[in-house]
């Protein structure tokens, strides 16, 4: 396989375990919630879909776990955040202390215990293409999905009466009172679904790529998914131009480490880190941030 | 006169009583019910988690204590503990004055260790003594500063969220750190493992009292107090007040508030550089992986838990630090995993986030 080819295959599906954590956090912050407990939502993603599909041997179980799990996650932010109005950020904090906590100790007896990671399944015709097909097209069904959930978000926030809702509790909250809706329901609802997501991602990551539990093995992506949301402005379609960005530089380090490239393995290791902090640094130094009206505060971006 | 005398005697105790009544009535015991009956219901809920991973809950705190307080050996390991975490909550307490979350406390923690062992390396066998060992501890607070400069300048022109920019850069001092010492750095004598060579002694902090304890935990203290000085009796501390309540007043007062920005990031950046650089002085004597392990993030929660305040974040890191500790008891003597502490500081935290307003306060 030519090295493209071997970079792309090995991009998607890590691209895809940020993706879902993006969307999620795209839809905490459209509705006003900065979540830094997506971090820990994907650990408690990735944990409860590894334990699961050990326990019943069936993958899909697992996927659910982590949807469930990831959305208990959100559940906790959103309650210490909306209803008791809590820092924002000091709350995601926390969460995903607690979260680190419970997967690591949760997880200790899985670790080391290895299970058949999501069977690919290859698209027929598509798969065929030179170069790109098998990378884009011979992946596990979670990539595929990854695929329809970016034009999905992008049309229920544009285009829809509730993704209307969503975007007008992230700006103005009394308007969205005013005719007729909670803004603090919509944001619960928002921030457990959207941790939901992240736990899906955690699931990719677990039992969608590696196959196996092991300690903290998020890695701080829930954290670049924050980076990501805001210098994908808030677009669901930067999102996916970002994960892919941030995917891209995980597989170089990891393809130039496989083909016995003389790099170090922990500046390689930092790269899609620095690079997503460079990329953050250059974009919110364009113009004005459309950020959502109530993110502004949150993200300190009031001067 | 002697009447006199009665009457002071007659009407003084009802006053004393009096001034009794209102000091209790001035004490807010509704507020120290809740906190209290939240820290207890942190404990059994912490109790009931360990039961169910197969601790004893009603030896628990006794394990917990034992390790981390109520013997001489294990109150010195918690004081040591509390050095890089009490720094690195002031480092996010300073900024958080001015309205920045600084959540790179590990970072700069790790980067402060680094430039610490890098200095002390170069410098220990050449300087004499004392001025090696400030160099040592100066090289630490530079690096962390800059660390958080990076985050601060990145913030104050560019607009970027310091909070986002200074979590990730953890990751990248992180692999820093690791590069060094398994390539460049790599001790030749440490028979394949990742780690910088010791620090000769004439940088390392001198052991007090005959035991472990040494000179920078007091050093964290004065620093608390100092800070605390600081930002309550000086024109800057005040000015970095200003700028966190009320931005807009502030530029309206032509404060400087891209400077106060800075410096007070700064600021919070050198402190968290000096606590790894004391932190790795004192107790690591060199670079290994894991130098800080989430110390730095712990920091940030007591600095939370402390609502800014640099001296009541300094004693919330001793309260995380003698947690964080027993989890070593917990491992020991109960046979749980040592991390399941963490469960305990992140529902401590958790609850009081969730008690934590206070006249309609917000921290």
């Amino acid at each position: 396989m030519n090295i493209v080819g071997e970079v792309l295959t090995t991009a998607i599906p890590g691209s895809v375990a940020l993706l879902y954590p993006s969307l999620g956090e795209l839809i905490s912050e459209r509705s006003g919630v900065t979540n830094l407990g997506t971090e820990g939502a994907m650990l408690a993603g990735a944990l409860s879909g590894v334990a699961v599909t050990i326990a019943t041997g069936n993958p899909w179980l697992g996927v659910l776990a982590s949807l469930v799990a990831g959305a208990a996650c959100g559940a906790l932010h959103a309650g210490a955040v909306v209803w008791r109005r809590a820092n924002q950020l000091a709350s995601g904090l926390v969460v995903w202390f607690l979260a680190l906590g419970v997967t690591s100790v949760l997880g200790s007896p899985l670790n080391g215990q290895v299970i058949d990671p999501l069977p690919a399944v290859r698209i027929p015709g598509l798969a065929d293409i030179p170069g790109v097909g098998p990378a884009l097209f011979d992946q596990n069904p979670l990539v595929y999905l990854a695929y329809v959930a970016v034009p999905a978000l992008w049309f229920f926030i544009t285009y829809t009466r509730p993704g209307l809702t969503l975007r007008a509790t992230g700006e103005r909250p009394a308007v969205v009172f005013a005719s007729g809706s909670h803004p603090s329901v919509i944001r619960f609802a928002a921030v457990t679904v959207g941790s939901a997501l992240a736990g899906l991602g955690g699931a990719q990551l677990s039992i969608g790529i590696v196959g196996n539990w092991s300690d903290d093995m998020t890695n701080g992506y829930g954290f670049v998914a924050v980076a990501v949301v805001i210098f994908a402005r808030w677009s669901p379609i930067g999102v996916l131009i970002g994960s892919y960005l941030f995917g891209a530089a995980l597989a170089v380090s990891s393809v130039v480490q496989a083909n016995g490239i003389a790099v170090n393995q922990y500046l390689l290791d930092a790269l899609p880190y620095a690079i997503t902090i460079v990329v953050l640094v250059i974009v919110s130094g364009f113009g004005r941030s459309n950020a959502p009206e109530s993110q502004r505060d949150a993200l300190s971006e009031t001067q | 006169m002697t009447v006199r005398n009665d009457e002071a005697l007659a009407v003084a105790p009802p006053r004393a009583i009096a001034a009794l009544l209102g000091f209790a009535a001035r004490i807010p015991w509704k507020r120290i019910g809740i906190v209290v009956g939240a820290y207890a219901a942190c404990f059994v809920a912490f109790a009931a988690f360990s039961a169910w991973q197969g601790g004893n809950p009603l030896t628990l705190v006794q394990t917990m204590l034992n390790s981390s307080m109520l013997n001489g050996d294990a109150l010195v390991q918690t004081l040591l503990r509390a050095v890089p975490i009490g720094f690195a909550a002031l480092a996010a307490a300073i900024p958080a004055r001015a309205g920045l979350v600084n959540v790179g406390g590990e970072g700069q923690l790790i980067l402060g260790a680094v430039a610490a062992t890098g200095t002390g390396l170069a410098l220990g066998s050449q300087v004499p003594g004392p001025l090696a060992l400030v160099a040592t501890a100066a090289a630490g607070a530079i690096a962390g500063a800059v660390w958080a400069g990076i985050s601060a300048a990145a913030r104050v022109w560019l607009g970027t969220s310091e909070s986002v920019t200074s979590l990730l850069m953890n990751f990248v001092a992180n692999d820093i750190m690791l590069f060094l010492i398994y390539q460049p750095w790599k001790d030749p004598a440490g028979s394949g493992q990742p780690q910088s060579r010791p620090l000769p002694g004439s940088v390392r902090l001198g052991t007090l009292f005959g035991g472990q304890l040494n000179i920078a935990v007091f050093v964290l203290f004065a620093v608390a107090i100092g800070m605390w000085l600081v930002i309550r009796r000086t024109g800057w501390g005040f000015a970095l007040r200003v700028v966190g309540g009320n931005p807009e007043a502030a530029r309206r007062n032509g404060l400087p508030i891209k400077s106060l920005l800075l410096s007070s990031m700064l600021a919070g950046g050198a402190l968290a550089g000096l606590g790894g650089a004391l932190n790795l002085m004192g107790v690591e004597g060199q670079l290994q992986p894991g130098v800080t392990t989430t110390f730095g993030y712990i920091g940030f929660l007591a600095c939370f838990l402390g609502r800014n305040d640099p001296i009541k974040a300094t004693l919330a890191a001793l309260l995380f630090s003698a947690i964080a500790l027993s989890g070593n008891g917990l491992q020991l003597v109960e046979g749980l995993d040592g991390s399941i502490v963490n469960v305990l500081l992140g529902a401590i935290v958790l609850t009081m986030l969730a008690i934590g307003r206070k006249n309609g306060e917000r921290i």
